[in-house]
């Protein structure tokens, strides 16, 4: 559950920003590479938890997965795929060289003044 | 209009901040990793299956160096120090990191335990993680070297099944490597999967008990050793 743990971070980051600003969160939005290994619905669920009493409790979180791309290790082909590894569709060798894909990026946070 | 619920009250603003998460993990690890550059201390970090006999590969380690290095061990788990005193008895300078409900080690709890090691200039430092091929990959620690340890009786399978960790191996150990003929395990198969995965990290066998691949593992870690004094020195 490293969810949890980027969940924090995700907090950290947000509060960071905002500082002292009377604001609160209404939605933060990551986006998140296929073969990074986080699991959109366990890090909504872990956002969640660390949100309450804050103010991002009961901020939306939008997690937008990013396809990932390798290079086949046969045939040199560079291709996408959306998941944590992927098929050349070349010569159908499996992985490769990850090129991209393991990125996780706090993209936006709409706040609301209070 | 509101862009939450409609109801047109044009409050809501939206902040462009697109920074990596675990921004400051990686800056606590830089931080780490130039400490140890400083006094030429070569950082391994050691992750793996619970059972893939880590601790053993230590355990082996030690028995063959402890008389010409001085090895310092942070110990990983969730639970307890039975590792930290299994590292004492073997001979070397332990420090356990109890992380409760964690799943991993982060850069902050090497940078806390480092506090409590009489670290010398020209060191050994092995960090054994918490047992778990998922969490500890996304974690950089500030170490040189990332090993990664499995075992038979695991299954071929697993780099297949845990793609990350796999991928963020330097150096691959199959340990155990003495059950091979008792358990159905395809070595063909398992080092094929690890390539797809990895292309370019190292791959060992090895047995902490029989002492079979031990003396690769010992070169492998003294060629790392090498590179990166050159590398301080260049």
């Amino acid at each position: 559950m490293h969810e949890l743990s980027l969940a924090r971070d995700l907090m950290g980051a947000i509060e960071r920003k905002l500082d002292r600003g009377k604001v609160r969160v209404v939605r933060v939005s990551v986006s998140v590479g296929s073969a990074a290994g986080i699991v959109p619905e366990s890090l909504r669920f872990a956002f969640r938890v660390v949100c309450e009493g804050t103010r991002a409790d009961g901020a939306e979180l939008s997690v937008t997965t990013i396809a990932a791309r390798s290079r086949c290790a046969d045939c040199g082909i560079i291709f996408e795929f959306d998941a944590l590894i992927g098929r050349c569709p070349g010569c159908g060798r499996l992985g490769g060289e990850l090129l991209s894909g393991d990125e996780m990026i706090l993209r936006t946070i709409a706040v609301a003044d209070v | 209009m509101c862009d939450t619920c409609g109801c047109g009250i044009s409050s809501v603003r939206t902040i462009d901040v697109n920074e990596r998460l675990l921004a400051s993990n990686a800056a606590q690890a830089e931080q780490n990793r130039a400490h140890f550059a400083e006094r030429e201390i070569l950082a391994i970090n050691l992750m793996g299956t619970p059972g893939a006999g880590k601790t053993a590969l230590l355990e082996a380690i030690i028995a063959k160096w402890r008389e010409s290095r001085r090895i310092l061990v942070i110990e990983g788990d969730q639970a307890t120090d039975r590792d930290s005193a299994r590292i004492r008895a073997a001979g070397a300078i332990a420090c356990q990191v109890e992380t409760g409900l964690g799943c991993h080690l982060a850069a902050h709890q090497i940078h806390d335990a480092l506090h409590h090691l009489d670290l010398r200039d020209g060191d050994l430092l092995f960090i054994e993680n918490v047992g778990n091929l998922v969490c500890p990959a996304l974690f950089d620690l500030g170490e040189r070297l990332r090993v990664v340890v499995t075992s038979p009786a695991e299954g071929a399978d697993k780099p297949l099944k845990y793609p990350p960790m796999f991928r963020a191996a330097h150096l691959v150990v199959l340990n155990k490597c003495d059950l091979i003929p008792h358990v159905p395990f395809k070595l063909d198969e398992w080092t094929d999967y690890v390539r797809a995965i990895t292309p370019h990290a190292r791959i060992l066998k090895t047995s902490a008990l029989g002492g079979e691949g031990l003396g690769e593992l010992l070169a492998e870690i003294d060629n790392v050793r090498q590179a990166f004094s050159a590398n301080i020195f260049a």
